[in-house]
């Protein structure tokens, strides 16, 4: 876990810690968008060596993804406590009447940022991921409005009393698979549909194109379904 | 139990009093229809009211899987109740709606809601986690289902549009969702006691059968919001995400081998849980589109369109006028075929023709969403709407006619007819309004009801109720709807239509052979497995004791694991699977396996169906008080005058069922048949003679009722003169 004194040790004279992140995060999202990662080395806040992606076209609203992923996480099933969010309206146009929310792994991340124990922290034995230590959380609530995402990725876990986060299903109690970058995510594997997917590459940063990609080929088309 | 909340909301609207009654005192009947027939009996002293009266109580149950990840059994709500649509009596019946209203009144801490009364002003009752209220519903009296929902999710978390968290214990964070409100609401039809009104959630999830819109108006009940942050609790979650990811793996259809298949058309049908995953829509799909599916489930069965028109409809609601929008809409040549196949009684050719070579406009999917938010019974205008376009043909309808009628028949076809026909049955409107009140009545009121029954224009074969597979060709749901209170509207062994006939219909052999698939499904039917004949649909085997217990084992199935457990009938009873090898599916382990995992119960396959049997009895004690006695069970004259043709056909054959012709199993084509009406009351005999129920009356014996652990039910119906003789 690097420390915010780490996070000071590592900022460059005359340029403040937050503005050495966004531009590191700008080239890395130049190099990254041909597919390159370009963090050789470490950055001030290593990058997440893990990615959802999802394909907000594809979706059919099931929430099955939700489930699976309040499931192995608490045990038990609350879509409130879900580290993934399916947003719909039943009297939307396709496709802006889903909106899947899943957490974006920042480069820059603001949650991380915010929280004043360190307990949101990017977890150097295991790729990096933005993960909290629920021990350490004082409850504050600051990563949850830190978001700057619609809605925001943080979860509040108010029955732990705890913030809580999409940890690339790391820590899953209740899920014999292993996870984290190496392993499995709970909504990829169960996800009836094949909407979310996995990638180890930097996803681009700006804007949602990076992370709402295109899951769809032939078969879906062979359904009936656009491939646009 | 696991997976139960804990406690039922039961609303008492004359006195406004909301109580809660312990799920507990309830476990035995575990969920849904079960839960919800145990409290009509406990609640409702006097069962031979009329559906209207203030006394009747409404049920909507959850089960213990609703709101869980056991794969589409997750979604579903039993509404339950005095229903006003069938005739001559409102059976005690039963509807079933998806979406996530389910899910939502679990996350707020409820296996389900009652309601008994009558507000004397318009109300809805808004729910938030344990916090209920009684709200005016004045403003929203009037409104379409979809403006009802929109207005009542900005009183309830501020916005319609979703996107962002909603704080319960603002201004601080702490209880917060996402979700929308999930909102159960009744439209024009139900406000003005339609007995063809239905219960609408979402865009085109619907309570559709019995005319519960209708009760709900009668009780000046407009709306149910819910919305909670709770969780349901799962006695083992790691089984369950297991028992999930088998179904996936085993039994679902993979996308990404479907070019792999060489013929697909074994699973381009849209029933079973190994169905291709294509919605069960049967209007053109428009370019701009998604599959759309209820909380919990792998193969959405509708759509949400790029206009945003026909979201969340599916099947009937698809298909009623659609086939008409694109007759009336196609080229003169196909018109002029389309027309002269009608004027020599080949409707169903016709139909076929205009499917599959008509031209569809949106008239189909704008008719489609009024019906929703009207809240109407697509059901009902799926065979009412040919009878009255029939009638119209035969110079009986029409203006100046013997009925007097100001349709505009001459846009049939069109969006304008469709919007006037649905605003008459909403409103009331105009000349033969009584349409509101259904077809049958419609017909009994214009002094047509025995020529038209007899004929078969009107093919309303049970209760009053419009049909959907036919008692000639698919007996188990004619048998099933007949001996119970509505159209069964359970697949499971339609499934054995749609697995071979398609293939036929292309030249091709079905996937497996009659005798194979007569197998398959007799493995599973415990306690009488392996006994083939069961699934013998051959005319002279259809009124036999074997077909007696396929019906038999069908009612407890359904009653247990698809309406009380709530396990969705689009994709169960999973018995024939393409996907397998073997073609076996999952039905038998699937059921139990999800059961375990969510509520630590270790309930076997057979033990659910014997609760089903339990809850069957339960519902024939209340048919019985309502004053069914079996001189009352029987098809409309058509049924065993008229020789079936299939609707989609004509006397084409093209619906197949397997039987045995001449000791040999083979596909056999069904149309041609009629029912025996002496045959078939000695079938009821063999039926009573399996429920243990009187043969003399169909009421069940004391016997019967004892052994399953009701003896106060046999008390109520000795009491009340009718419990059923026992045989010496």
């Amino acid at each position: 876990m690097t420390s915010k004194r780490s996070h000071k040790n590592c900022a460059l004279t005359k340029i403040s810690r937050r503005t050495f992140l966004k531009y590191t995060g700008i080239i890395a999202v130049g190099v990254s968008w041909h597919g390159i990662d370009c963090f050789g080395q470490q950055s001030a806040i290593g990058a997440s060596k893990g990615y959802l992606l999802i394909d907000s076209k594809k979706c059919q609203g099931c929430q099955t993804c939700m489930l699976a992923c309040s499931l192995v996480h608490e045990g038990e099933e609350n879509l409130s406590l879900a580290r993934i969010q399916v947003v719909q309206n039943p009297f939307g146009k396709y496709p802006s009447d889903i909106l899947l929310a899943q957490c974006r792994q920042c480069i820059d991340p603001s949650c991380l940022l915010a929280c004043p124990t360190g307990a949101l922290h990017a977890d150097a034995q295991r790729g990096y991921v933005r993960i909290v230590d629920s021990e350490k959380c004082i409850g504050c609530r600051a990563c949850v409005l830190a978001c700057p995402y619609k809605p925001g990725r943080g979860i509040w876990n108010f029955i732990g009393g705890y913030a809580q986060k999409c940890d690339l299903c790391i820590n899953t109690p209740y899920w014999d698979e292993a996870g984290g970058p190496s392993g499995k995510q709970a909504c990829v594997e169960a996800c009836p549909i094949g909407a979310i997917t996995f990638t180890c590459s930097i996803p681009r940063q700006n804007g949602d194109a990076g992370y709402d990609v295109n899951l769809r080929d032939l078969s879906w088309k062979m359904l009936g379904y656009p491939l646009d | 139990m696991y997976g139960h909340a804990g406690k039922i909301l039961l609303i008492d609207l004359t006195i406004r009093r909301c109580t809660i009654i312990q799920t507990s005192a309830y476990e035995g009947w575990v969920g849904g229809h079960g839960l919800g027939s145990a409290l009509f009996w406990d609640l409702v002293k006097d069962k031979t009211i009329d559906g209207f009266d203030p006394t009747n109580l409404i049920t909507i149950m959850t089960s213990p899987l609703t709101g869980t990840l056991a794969t589409g059994a997750s979604a579903r709500v039993e509404v339950q109740g005095i229903g006003v649509q069938s005739s001559p009596i409102g059976w005690f019946t039963r509807s079933n709606v998806g979406g996530r209203f389910g899910t939502m009144l679990k996350y707020a801490g409820w296996d389900g809601v009652a309601v008994i009364g009558q507000a004397d002003m318009p109300i809805w009752i808004d729910i938030r986690n344990d916090a209920v209220s009684i709200r005016t519903a004045t403003h929203l009296w009037g409104l379409d289902t979809w403006e009802t929902q929109r207005q009542i999710w900005k009183e309830v978390i501020g916005t319609s549009v979703p996107g962002d968290w909603f704080d319960f214990d603002s201004p601080g964070i702490g209880r917060r969702t996402t979700q929308l409100p999930a909102v159960l609401t009744i439209g024009p039809a139900g406000e003005n006691k339609c007995r063809v009104a239905s219960l609408i959630h979402d865009a085109g999830n619907s309570s559709g059968q019995g005319g519960f819109g209708a009760v709900w108006g009668a009780k000046n009940l407009k709306a149910i919001s819910v919305i909670g942050t709770g969780s349901v609790t799962i006695a083992d979650p790691k089984a369950l995400m297991e028992a999930r990811l088998w179904a996936k793996k085993n039994y679902e259809t993979h996308l990404g081998k479907l070019r792999d298949i060489k013929d697909p058309t074994p699973i381009k049908f849209h029933f079973g849980f190994g169905a291709q995953r294509v919605p069960m829509v049967m209007w053109r799909r428009p370019k701009e589109h998604r599959p759309q599916a209820c909380t919990g489930c792998h193969s959405g069965c509708r759509t949400r369109t790029g206009t945003g028109q026909g979201n969340e409809s599916s099947c009937i609601d698809t298909e009623f006028y659609s086939h008409f929008d694109l007759s009336s809409n196609s080229g003169p040549a196909i018109k002029a075929l389309i027309k002269s196949l009608e004027n020599i009684n080949q409707k169903g050719t016709a139909k076929a023709v205009g499917l599959v070579l008509g031209r569809q406009t949106d008239a189909a999917y704008r008719t489609a969403d009024l019906m929703q938010k009207l809240g109407i019974n697509a059901g009902e205008l799926w065979y009412g709407l040919p009878y009255l376009r029939d009638l119209y043909k035969m110079g009986v309808l029409g203006p100046g006619k013997e009925i007097e009628c100001d349709l505009p028949f001459d846009e049939f076809g069109q969006y304008e007819f469709a919007e006037k026909l649905l605003h008459k049955m909403a409103y009331r409107e105009g000349s033969a309004a009584e349409i509101a009140d259904g077809f049958y009545r419609a017909a009994r009121d214009w002094g047509r009801l025995e020529e038209d029954l007899g004929s078969g224009i009107l093919r309303f074969p049970w209760w009053g109720l419009p049909d959907h597979y036919d008692a000639r060709a698919q007996i188990e749901w004619g048998y099933g709807s007949i001996m119970g209170d509505r159209d069964i509207n359970e697949h499971d062994f339609n499934m054995l239509f749609w697995m071979a006939s398609p293939a036929i219909w292309r030249g091709r052999k079905p996937l497996v052979s009659a005798e194979e698939v007569a197998r398959i499904y007799a493995e599973k039917m415990e306690p009488y497995q392996n006994d083939s004949l069961l699934l013998d649909y051959s005319t002279e085997n259809i009124y036999s004791e074997h077909m007696a217990k396929l019906v038999a084992w069908h009612r407890h199935y359904t009653r247990f694991w698809k309406q009380s457990v709530l396990f969705c009938d689009i994709r169960y009873a999973d018995i024939f699977n393409p996907n397998r090898p073997d073609h076996r599916g999952m039905t038998g382990e699937a059921e139990p396996r999800f059961f375990r995992a969510v509520t630590g119960r270790d309930l076997s396959f057979a033990d659910g169906n014997e609760i089903g049997r339990r809850i069957w009895n339960l519902d024939n004690a209340i048919w019985t008080i309502q004053g069914r006695h079996r001189d009352m069970v029987y098809f409309a004259d058509y049924i065993y005058t008229q020789p079936f043709a299939w609707q989609f056909s004509g006397s084409l054959s093209m619906y197949y069922l397997p039987g045995r012709k001449n000791g040999r199993w083979k596909y056999i084509p069904m149309e041609g048949r009629t029912l025996d009406k002496v045959k078939f009351d000695e079938w009821k005999t063999h039926f009573y003679e399996l429920e243990g129920w009187s043969t003399a009356t169909g009421w069940p014996m004391r016997s019967t009722l004892e052994q399953l652990d009701m003896k106060p039910v046999a008390d109520a119906l000795e009491y009340n003169g009718r419990i059923g003789r026992e045989i010496a």
